[in-house]
């Protein structure tokens, strides 16, 4: 892991109304870091990722992208500069041959790993069919592969074991952290299931109502009461 | 390679591309087209085989704002007759010439178009059939009462000099030869369309139709390439315009009812939209049901209306889809 930060997000705040989903959040990935952004329904996570993206405005705070402030960038102009995510539900084209909307995600990244990318996912034998024609899994799959293609420098990650069985979730964490150390990746992954989180993450950062409650490496965190009492309960301690 | 255990069902055999059969037959079709003036049919069957290619255009041009982009207009009449009326109008009211006229009219509708693809973009789904629709019968509120410039619901004649593009004007007046420009026209569109739905635009397009959220995620604009696609099905159905204006050299307010725009968009259902060429079929299989029909009673619209329902049931994709299926069981099987 390098010293350099390749994510910076300092002070993000969302409100709705009277309701802040992120209360001045802050925190930072160093470059080829797998970062964990855990907690429980409601604690801001996917708002976080939202915000980082530009789906969702920050009312307050900013995103640093290897130093470059990119908090005023749209959506399309963060994917130009390295920041890619897939999503929590599947977000795919689904009209689209497998193959053509990654290739066609690929146009608009650095360089055309489309083939790479559909062979690093398992997709290669099935890449000429439509996308609504394929399993659940093999989608969820797709929508990694238009996140990963032109190997970006950032990931976000919603969740991408959702809907999977423990061997297929496991398997995938195994894959992710594998493809993360070769293609030298950044991962910040949400995820519900703390099989994976342990099973990849280098760090975590646990949200609370909206706000940073802890961050640090995965036993400690496990070990933190506070985050036993908000999030983990028992089980995982 | 990959560690994923999770297992890939057997590929299905499918293929995105269109089948060669498919192509050879539509090759043939378009050539029986070219020589169907010079078989003696009787000029009510010519004139009815014109009218059915310019409604072709129109239905080719609201099918393929369908298939590409999602939307449903009722709208298109406003291109499709305001080009017949711009034809007209500066037919009388300008002294350009009559090359320029012709040129000039569907360009100015294409135009306005692209002008209204920004407001019809700020909605979605019904609200943007309803919009389309407001539009082309402000249009058409506009030239039934504005007597003074287009003569009402009395309707305007053309006044085009006797030769345009070298071809004297009957040329475009007669039914077969007008049948040959219009047949034409329709085929150069269809294939225009097909290379166009199979370029990167094409796929771009289909792209933001399934998922307009991921193609901004994967760095795409999303706002000009749909605008571009309504400007493109404007053109299509504003060239059927300026061709029944050349063919009928009389216009009146019934070209910017909304009812052509539903009978285009019934016409497309038809025919399917699943394919560039669907709705194109659906017009010919309109203009001679509606024409059988007229024959016995005058409610024929009831018998459209239980031919729709049928298609809507029992063909969800359309004629064409029919078709394909027909064409793909005579190969043996392959789903396309």
């Amino acid at each position: 892991m390098s010293d350099t930060y390749m994510l910076e997000a300092t002070g993000l705040t969302r409100r709705y109304g009277g309701f802040a989903a992120l209360n001045n959040v802050s925190f930072k990935l160093r470059q080829g870091e797998i970062r964990g952004l855990i907690g429980s329904n409601g604690a801001g996570k996917s708002t976080c990722m939202d915000v980082l993206t530009g789906r969702g405005r920050n009312q307050q705070g900013t995103v640093c992208l290897n130093g470059q402030d990119i908090s005023r960038l749209s959506e399309r102009e963060r994917r130009a500069v390295g920041l890619s995510r897939s999503f929590q539900k599947t977000n795919i084209f689904p009209e689209l041959g497998i193959r053509q909307q990654v290739q066609l995600a690929a146009r608009k990244a650095e360089f055309d790993n489309t083939e790479e990318v559909l062979a690093e996912l398992s997709l290669t034998a099935i890449a000429d069919r439509t996308a609504s024609d394929v399993s659940y899994g093999d989608q969820r799959r797709v929508d990694l592969a238009l996140a990963l293609v032109g190997k970006p420098k950032l990931l976000l990650l919603d969740e991408p074991a959702a809907g999977l069985t423990i061997e297929e979730s496991l398997a995938m964490a195994r894959h992710l952290r594998n493809l993360a150390e070769r293609w030298k990746l950044t991962i910040l992954l949400v995820e519900h299931d703390m099989e994976v989180i342990f099973a990849i993450c280098d760090r975590l950062t646990v949200l609370h109502l909206g706000e940073v409650l802890t961050e640090g490496l995965p036993d400690e965190v496990r070990a933190n009461p506070e985050v036993i009492r908000a999030y983990l309960g028992s089980t995982f301690a | 390679m990959s560690n994923l255990s999770m297992a890939a069902a057997a590929p299905k055999v499918r293929t995105s591309t269109t089948p060669p059969v498919l192509v050879v037959v539509g090759i043939a079709v378009a050539l029986v087209g070219f020589v169907l003036p010079w078989l003696g049919l009787p000029r009510n069957i010519l004139s009815l085989l014109t009218s059915a290619s310019m409604t072709a255009i129109l239905a080719t041009g609201v099918g393929f704002l369908v298939r590409q982009a999602g939307f449903s207009s009722f709208g298109h009449a406003a291109f499709y007759g305001g080009a017949a009326y711009l034809l007209v109008l500066m037919s009388v009211y300008t002294g350009l010439s009559g090359e320029a006229v012709v040129l000039l009219a569907p360009v100015i509708a294409t135009l306005a178009a692209f002008a209204l693809s920004f407001i019809l973009l700020r909605t979605q789904g019904v609200a943007f059939s309803m919009l389309s629709l407001a539009i082309a019968q402000a249009l058409f509120e506009l030239m039934m009462r504005w007597r003074d410039l287009a003569n009402g619901e009395d309707g305007l004649r053309m006044r085009l000099p006797r030769e345009i593009f070298g071809l004297k004007l009957s040329f475009f007046q007669k039914a077969d030869t007008m049948f040959l420009v219009s047949w034409s026209a329709l085929i150069i569109i269809i294939v225009g369309l097909v290379l166009l739905s199979r370029s990167h635009f094409g796929t771009l397009t289909l792209a933001i139709k399934n998922n307009e959220e991921r193609a901004r995620f994967i760095g795409f604009r999303t706002l000009m390439p749909r605008a571009a696609i309504i400007a493109l099905s404007g053109l299509i159905a504003s060239i059927g315009g300026t061709l029944f204006a050349l063919y009928n050299g009389y216009i009146t307010p019934g070209l910017l009812h909304w009812s052509l725009s539903g009978e285009a968009l019934i016409i497309a259902i038809i025919g399917g939209t699943r394919s560039v060429w669907g709705p194109a079929l659906g017009a010919f299989l309109f203009v001679i049901l509606r024409d059988f029909a007229g024959n016995y009673t005058t409610h024929w619209q009831s018998i459209v209306g239980l031919v729709l329902i049928a298609v809507v049931i029992l063909l969800p994709s359309g004629a064409s889809g029919a078709v394909s299926s027909l064409v793909n069981r005579i190969r043996g099987g392959r789903d396309v």
